[in-house]
């Protein structure tokens, strides 16, 4: 260091800056494209999370070996959100501040998304979610946010019309302190009242706890003749246990998400017996859904499977008719190729080519349609029952 | 009689809590830090009591057994290459060290068994109804379990050399290093016995429910709540602070809906911290 002076330090700056230049330029044409994942792989949400990863990973793949989008091959940086609306907001801000992705995808619980959808609109990044509660979309988004998932209002009305289709009248509901928690029962309310029936006590319970028998006990105190839980997996196994042990044999109806087969398989089956769940639908009969299932090499996805693949999708081919990757361009074009009189497309691959060909697209999704509202809800969905028999899920009806 | 009910569920959730209860104030007793590091040996326990149960088909006290054991050299070790290094450094500096080790070990188990719920081999019973009061079976044995094991680590500490020279290190550490107590060795024991106790606590828990990696971390704030209520350090003080806490959140549920049921256990740490600050049977350890 004896031999630096200013001169020599003025030349070196000036030549690793130059130095600097060169190689950002050689290598700015194969810079991958980054888009931020957000799933639950722990947690509540830890069943969904790590397969909703898979089938979007499977999608950029397959984009990947086609030759990318935008000349760009698409790299995906997975972070956890822990279904913890806390480890989801420094999770998000990393992907955003240190990742600099356009878009997140992947949030799962309604808490998780309310927290990081303000992060998200901030600072121009695009979100999309499977979160139901109807505040989502009502927050001050400014067109940052999707869902592919249908809103507590959607989801409560068609659980409402099939709860009352079983004869019930006096439904007790008891729930998860949750985002959707209140919305939930006040739109089950309106429909079993135009029903004749009505929710005759709604009981909100924190999670994470050992038992809810003196919930359950205020519950039965209103005299139900049905029972709604909506809850999550881990809080629903111990409601449905407590329901047993206190000899409780009322008719129950659960989310999907909170008795999926690996629950059901934790529990003794004569606990889970009748339980009936319901869930938003893939579009099973679509070209969609056939080819999502191919992909992932399985004979069947569910409504989550579907979702992802849908995201991942919906972001490559905005990213394609908006020539840009960033979170503007998403908010702007998405529903230039979700919806509208464009050729129909199912899956990324073709919708690229038709893009690259100049035709306008329609892309219709494996969970359903993709038409989004204005503030970023789905139009419509359609709904899969199902009824536990012996520990296992059986098909009962699509609405 | 709604009221009968809440105090029995209240006692019969208070029993369970007050297992690791013990550990954690048995630990802050002898060693002089809180171990937040119980969550996952709790949920080492549960799952060692799940293998011992479903893989080599043992009844449930014997596999209770084994999570206690397994815990225990799991506590052991842990604290011996993780957390005794840190001691030097003071109190703060281990409890967060036992933070980020609960952190670390519950992933390990994650790693291992994936995020699943799983489920003992256990039947399913109905409650008794006695006088139109229900008791489930299981959580009565659980009460059972509970209430000898606690009577058998106050049988040690009160009967044996070994458990007094456990105490004597708790009452005065100097004192006792000059009567010539290894203080070194209690330590070891006291992580030993105090995590197999969170591992026993996190299978009884794990019985009554389901278990995940994260089935400690979930009754961890119970625990913390319980140890400091009853005094921590006081190791009588664990087992009436749980039964406080068990109590307490059950009959909030009179005036409080149940979304609230988890602050009434931080209310009561703020009302013993302000009116007893060395909680209800202050900090002997016995």
């Amino acid at each position: 260091m004896k031999g630096l002076n200013r001169r020599k330090v003025l030349k070196l700056a000036a030549a690793t800056a130059a130095v600097g230049t060169m190689p950002v330029r050689a290598y700015a044409q194969a810079e991958p494209l980054r888009v931020g994942i957000l799933t639950p792989l722990t947690g509540a949400g830890g069943n969904d999370g790590p397969r909703m990863l898979k089938a979007m990973q499977a999608v950029f793949e397959e984009v990947n070996k086609a030759g990318g989008v935008l000349g760009r091959r698409i790299e995906t940086v997975v972070e956890d959100d822990q279904t913890n609306p806390e480890a989801a907001v420094r999770a998000a801000r990393k992907l955003i501040e240190v990742n600099k992705v356009p878009v997140i995808l992947g949030t799962w619980a309604s808490a998780v998304t309310a927290a990081v959808a303000p992060v998200c609109w901030e600072s121009k990044t695009f979100l999309m979610t499977v979160s139901g509660a109807d505040t989502i979309t009502l927050l001050p988004h400014q067109g940052f946010l999707i869902r592919t998932q249908p809103n507590s209002k959607l989801q409560a009305t068609s659980h409402g019309e099939f709860v009352a289709s079983l004869g019930s009248k006096r439904v007790a509901v008891i729930g998860i302190q949750a985002p959707f928690a209140l919305p939930t029962k006040e739109h089950l309310d309106t429909l079993l009242k135009a029903k004749g029936g009505a929710v005759v006590s709604h009981v909100i319970y924190e999670k994470d706890k050992t038992t809810y028998r003196s919930e359950i006990d205020q519950a039965m105190r209103s005299n139900p003749d049905f029972l709604y839980l909506n809850g999550y997996a881990p809080d629903t196994v111990v409601l449905l246990r407590d329901l047993y042990r206190a000899n409780i044999n009322l008719g129950k109806f659960c989310q999907s998400y909170a008795v999926p087969q690996a629950t059901l398989d934790t529990m003794p089956p004569e606990v889970s017996e009748g339980v009936m769940t319901g869930q938003p639908s893939a579009d099973v009969e679509s070209t969609a859904y056939r080819s999502a299932c191919a992909r992932l090499g399985v004979k069947e996805i569910d409504g989550y499977e579907a979702q992802a693949t849908d995201w991942a999708s919906l972001t490559v081919l905005t990213i394609a008719k908006a020539k840009e990757a960033s979170g503007v361009a998403l908010k702007e074009n998405v529903r230039k190729i979700s919806q509208g009189s464009g050729e129909k497309v199912y899956n990324a691959i073709d919708g690229l080519k038709a893009i690259a060909a100049g035709k306008e697209i329609n892309y219709e999704g494996a969970s359903g349609p993709c038409d989004f509202t204005d503030i970023g809800d789905i139009s419509g969905c359609r709904f899969r029952y199902m009824k536990v028999a012996k520990g296992k899920l059986e098909f009962l009806k699509l609405v | 009689m709604e009221v009968l009910q809440l105090i029995l569920n209240g006692l019969m959730a208070g029993t369970v809590l007050a297992v690791p209860a013990i550990g954690l104030t048995a630990i802050f007793a002898v060693l002089r830090f809180t171990n937040f590091a119980l969550a996952s040996h709790m949920t080492i326990g549960a799952f060692a009591g799940f293998i011992a149960n479903t893989t080599f088909g043992l009844p449930i006290v014997p596999a209770l057994a084994a999570a206690f054991v397994v815990a225990g050299i799991i506590g052991w070790m842990s604290d011996e290459f993780v957390l005794r290094p840190l001691r030097a450094s003071g109190f703060v500096t281990t409890a967060i060290g036992s933070i980020a080790l609960t952190i670390a070990l519950e992933n390990f188990v994650r790693f291992g068994f994936g995020n699943q719920m799983r489920g003992y081999d256990l039947p399913l019973r109905r409650d008794w109804v006695i006088s139109g009061l229900r008791v489930s079976p299981q959580q009565f044995e659980n009460l059972l379990i509970a209430i000898v094991v606690v009577a058998m680590l106050f049988a040690f500490l009160s009967m044996t050399r070994t458990g007094k020279a456990m105490r004597a290190v708790a009452d005065n550490p100097m004192l006792a290093s000059i009567k010539g107590i290894n203080s070194d060795m209690v330590a070891r024991l006291v992580s030993f016995i105090a995590m197999g106790l969170a591992g026993l606590g996190g299978m009884l828990s794990g019985l009554d429910t389901t278990i995940d990696p994260l089935v400690g971390f979930r009754t961890i704030l119970s625990v913390f709540a319980a140890a400091v209520v009853g005094g921590l350090g006081s190791i009588p003080g664990a087992v009436v602070g749980a039964l406080v806490i068990g109590v307490g959140e059950e009959l909030s549920l009179l005036v409080l809906t149940p979304a609230y049921r988890t602050a009434v256990g931080f209310i009561a740490i703020l009302l013993v911290l302000t009116f007893r600050p060395r909680g209800i049977l202050g900090q002997r350890a016995y």
